[in-house]
């Protein structure tokens, strides 16, 4: 066997290796694969040496192969579905070196740099290969949510309730008066039957002080009535930490969520994120109030009552004890049990809302296509689905209920059986002290039950709390460089520079892509759709970070730029202006909020929305709903342009800002747009190729590359993709023309 | 002017005597078709994976510029030669992958993931999934894919297959 950097390999595959001349000294890189090309799992080892890469099988159905470096173009990996492959581009087309399975997709899409750099005769290290899977945590080896979480595990539950506890710190004086007042409850709690006890045994049935009746009665009143009242005060105090926390964390969530890279929500849904605000935040608050109100109290309240148990009575207080692991066992088996119905039954719950907000939303087109009887199919099975999963869920906690109770209830039967043979034997132990005893057995059992749940509203909570810090805890994958550079006024030169780039780092969008655009400059971008054309926008605006080559703004690396310069600078005006709940006048100062009315009525002029504004009733403090929903398409972009105009920005990025409205909002749209990109670098993607006849440059992005440019007539006159592009349109506006 | 004909999109049918499938070195496929069009590095697709996976299979190409180009499509498989039926089969083979659950030894929930193990076509497996209703799809209405944290594909073909302990044990889990 040689081991070479962790990976040790094994005799036989370096005999094979022998017989092809190369020694283990040779060996550069290496990694395995599991499968084999017909998907049996097997061991397929992939080296590589200064000018070679070689496969050979340790197990599986595979041939070895073996490639001169310098034969190969360039490596990629081809998904298939469920697999990938390493493929190699020899001559001019691409050879299947390895196949292995997507969990094996990171290391190989690692191997691929390793091996470019190799072929340029720089350092490679087989470490970076073989490094954890950003899925798995690099400590324990626990499978993640997301890449590169916190790992749950690892932030076990000590760590996870000492950071609870931490929140809990600017309200430590409320929590102090909170566990004192519990005490004070517990002792009340166990007053009554010892009020009782002396009750029956010195006035009822001895009538050695019949004038203390009406003493114990009143202390029994005031003992009940103190009770009520600290338990009023104990609920008040709880429930406002309880909320004052839930509020501390959603304002921490918020900010936190708002610095965080548009990369991470690309790997987080919207709903998801929702649920964070809403449920799991909501976990804090019930933890809060049950910790108070129930885990605590419970806790003091079953120590309370077993020390009064034992006091009285110890061999009684040990056959109290008899049902009480039938107690613990039989909850926390039943709740084992039906925990997982509820979240079918919720899941049911949610999923027919669903249904119900798609169907009644899009009402016009299930009546358009008759699809009624069909969707009212869908929603019987649905409903039934629910109504199973309720009545699941409702008949388990039927049965659980009588069956808990009757183990309380034997407990009190022992005692009534145990406790009064003591009783008539004379021994000393008074009825009085009995019907103490069976007031505090009655009290001990509910506490211990809630107690069992423990472990179901703890797990919940700690899940809800990973869930949480797993936020709190995220990074920035873009942050700004320690030295950022300020640049409180951008030219608008831009400079990409050999850059590739793919959300997928295992598939590049942007390959290799350089161009320059001068400042004040109007630059289009066409192409087809998924050629690459936004993403290119998505690395000027410094939303992602390339993975090779850089992009360059007045000769300074993006990555150098204070983000907050960098984007303050950037007018984004998309195909979908996205407007916020808030008055028309709110929407058109969104970028500056401290816009004079003059500023936004000029800016509205220009942008060519101030007429119809002006016709609505409310004018410029018309609310608008979420997404701008009651204005038209057009004008909602008319909006979105005199947002960014109101902004003056160096840069102005168009991405397909007329593509989505008709005739004669674009015209309108358009002399707005030719307003909004006098003196500054304009960036234009278009579909509509003719609103770029005007541009000083036009790229043609095929594939991740840009593929031509020049200027309309330049472009026309290549006869290229470009050329077949207007060609195509023409054809469609003339059709459209006879059409109309 | 010339009058010119907007043609609709078609499907490409490959009439099976027009085509010859054969391998070429290191295992790739390479298909001719009508005699002068040589497609090289060859892979299929099928059109319905699931409920018709033999027939309408699609063969692609990259191009130059390393853009997948259709071909055209096979209507039904079994109208080839035996080899070059072989052939189709071969490459997708290689085109799709997963592991058939087969039974299952155990399932746990821990940190909102759900912890399988199984029995498979391959072997035993021990794999995990994120608790949500979208990493397990439906597969032919009796049936679910469900996909690991890795996007590695576990199918469950049929789940009344499984013995009655083990349906109870997938059903309160996967219940979606």
């Amino acid at each position: 066997m040689s081991d070479t950097d962790g990976l040790s390999i094994p005799d036989s595959v370096l005999e094979k290796l022998n017989k092809r001349g190369i020694k283990s000294s040779d060996i550069r890189l290496k990694t395995t694969a599991d499968l084999d090309f017909y998907g049996n799992p097997s061991v397929i080892w992939v080296f590589a040496t200064e000018t070679k890469i070689l496969v050979i099988p340790e197990t599986g159905l595979q041939e070895e192969l073996e490639f001169e470096l310098s034969r190969i173009k360039r490596f990629r990996i081809r998904a298939s579905v469920g697999s990938a492959y390493l493929q190699a581009r020899v001559d001019d087309f691409f050879i299947e070196l390895v196949r292995f399975t997507n969990a094996l997709r990171y290391r190989f899409s690692r191997l691929i740099v390793q091996l470019d750099l190799l072929r340029q005769g720089k350092p490679v290290s087989d470490e970076y290969i073989n490094e954890p899977h950003p899925m798995t945590c690099p400590v324990c080896g626990l499978p993640l949510q997301t890449e590169k979480a916190t790992c749950p595990r690892c932030a076990r539950q000590g760590p996870i309730m000492f950071r609870v506890l931490y929140l809990l710190e600017p309200y430590l004086h409320w929590v102090i008066i909170v566990l004192l007042l519990m005490f004070i409850s517990v002792a009340l709690n166990l007053l009554p039957p010892k009020l009782t006890q002396i009750l029956v045994d010195e006035v009822l049935t001895t009538r050695r002080h019949v004038d203390w009746l009406v003493w114990i009665v009143v202390a029994l009143v005031a003992a009940e009535l103190m009770r009520a009242l600290i338990n009023m005060v104990v609920g008040t105090l709880t429930t406002s930490i309880g909320t004052l926390i839930t509020f501390d964390l959603r304002k921490k969530l918020f900010t936190k969520l708002q610095g965080l890279s548009v990369d991470y929500y690309d790997q987080q849904s919207v709903g998801t994120l929702m649920t964070r605000f809403s449920s799991d935040v909501e976990a804090f608050h019930g933890f809060i109030t049950q910790a108070g109100q129930g885990f605590l109290l419970n806790m003091f309240l079953i120590a309370g009552i077993g020390i009064m148990l034992f006091f009285l009575n110890a061999r009684l207080a040990f056959f109290v004890l008899i049902p009480v692991p039938l107690v613990l066992f039989g909850t926390y088996f039943f709740w084992n049990k039906i925990y997982p119905m509820y979240f079918k039954f919720w899941d049911s719950q949610s999923k027919i809302s669903r249904f119900l907000n798609t169907v009644l939303s899009g009402i016009k087109v299930v009546k358009a296509f008759a699809q009624e009887d069909k969707e009212i199919k869908r929603f019987e099975k649905m409903a039934n689905d629910l109504k199973d999963a309720n009545r699941r869920v409702n008949i388990n906690v039927a049965k659980f209920n009588p069956l808990m109770a009757f183990l309380f209830s034997t407990g009190g039967l022992i005692v009534w059986y145990a406790g009064g043979k003591t009783v008539l034997a004379n021994t000393g132990f008074t009825l009085g002290q009995l019907m103490a005893f069976l007031s505090y057995t009655g009290m001990f059992y509910a506490p211990l039950s809630q107690m069992a749940l423990m472990s179901n509203w703890v797990s919940s909570f700690v899940t809800a709390s990973h869930r949480i810090f797993e936020i709190l805890d995220t990074e920035p994958q873009l942050k700004d460089a320690p030295n950022a550079i300020r640049m409180p006024r951008i030219e608008g030169h831009i400079r990409f520079e050999h850059v590739t780039f793919g959300y997928d780092p295992y598939q590049p969008i942007i390959k290799d892509v350089s161009f320059e655009i001068e400042p004040g400059r109007l630059v289009g971008i066409v192409g087809k759709s998924g050629s690459g054309k936004t993403t290119l926008v998505n690395l000027i605006c410094r939303f992602y970070d390339v993975q090779e080559g850089a992009v360059y703004i007045d000769g300074k690396d993006i990555r150098d730029i204070s983000s907050y310069d960098l984007r303050r600078q950037i007018g984004l005006v998309l195909q979908e202006p996205f407007l916020f709940r808030g008055s028309i006048a709110e929407n058109i100062s969104y970028g500056r909020p401290d816009a004079s009315f003059k500023e936004i009525l000029n800016a509205a002029k220009a942008a060519n929305c101030h007429d119809f504004i002006m016709k609505l009733p409310n004018g410029y403090d018309t609310q608008l709903r979420e997404h701008g929903s009651g204005i038209s398409g057009g004008e909602k972009q008319r909006i979105g342009i005199a947002r960014a105009l109101l902004c003056d920005p160096p840069i102005l990025i168009l991405d397909e800002a007329t593509s989505s409205v008709d005739t004669e909002s674009e015209k309108k749209i358009q002399d707005a747009l030719d307003v909004l990109c006098r003196n500054r670098t304009t960036i234009a993607i278009a579909h509509r190729l003719s609103t770029l006849r005007g541009a000083d440059k036009i790229f043609v992005v095929d594939n991740g590359r840009i593929a031509e440019s020049g200027t309309h007539k330049e472009l026309l006159d290549m006869k290229g993709i470009y050329y077949r592009l207007v060609m195509m349109q023409t054809k469609l506006t003339s059709i459209e023309t006879e059409v109309g | 002017m010339e009058e010119e004909k907007i043609e609709k999109p078609e499907v490409v049918f490959l009439k099976p005597d027009k085509i010859k499938i054969f391998r070429a070195t290191f295992g790739t496929i390479h298909v001719m078709v009508d005699n002068n069009s040589l497609y090289r590095g060859v892979f299929a697709v099928a059109a319905f994976p699931v409920s018709n996976p033999t027939k309408y299979i699609s063969l692609f190409y990259y191009d130059e510029r390393d853009r997948e180009q259709e071909i055209g499509m096979l209507e039904d498989i079994d109208d080839l030669t035996e080899q070059q039926r072989d052939l189709v089969k071969q490459a997708l083979t290689r085109q799709y992958f997963s592991f058939e659950i087969l039974a299952i030894n155990s399932i746990k929930f821990a940190y909102g993931l759900l912890f399988f193990d199984v029995e498979t076509d391959k072997g035993t497996r021990q794999f995990s999934m994120r608790w949500e209703g979208s990493r397990a799809l439906d597969y032919a209405g009796k049936g679910k894919i469900i996909l690991d944290i890795f996007e590695d594909r576990y199918v469950l073909k049929d789940i009344s297959s499984l013995s009655r302990t083990e349906q109870e044990l997938f059903l309160r889990y996967i219940y979606w």
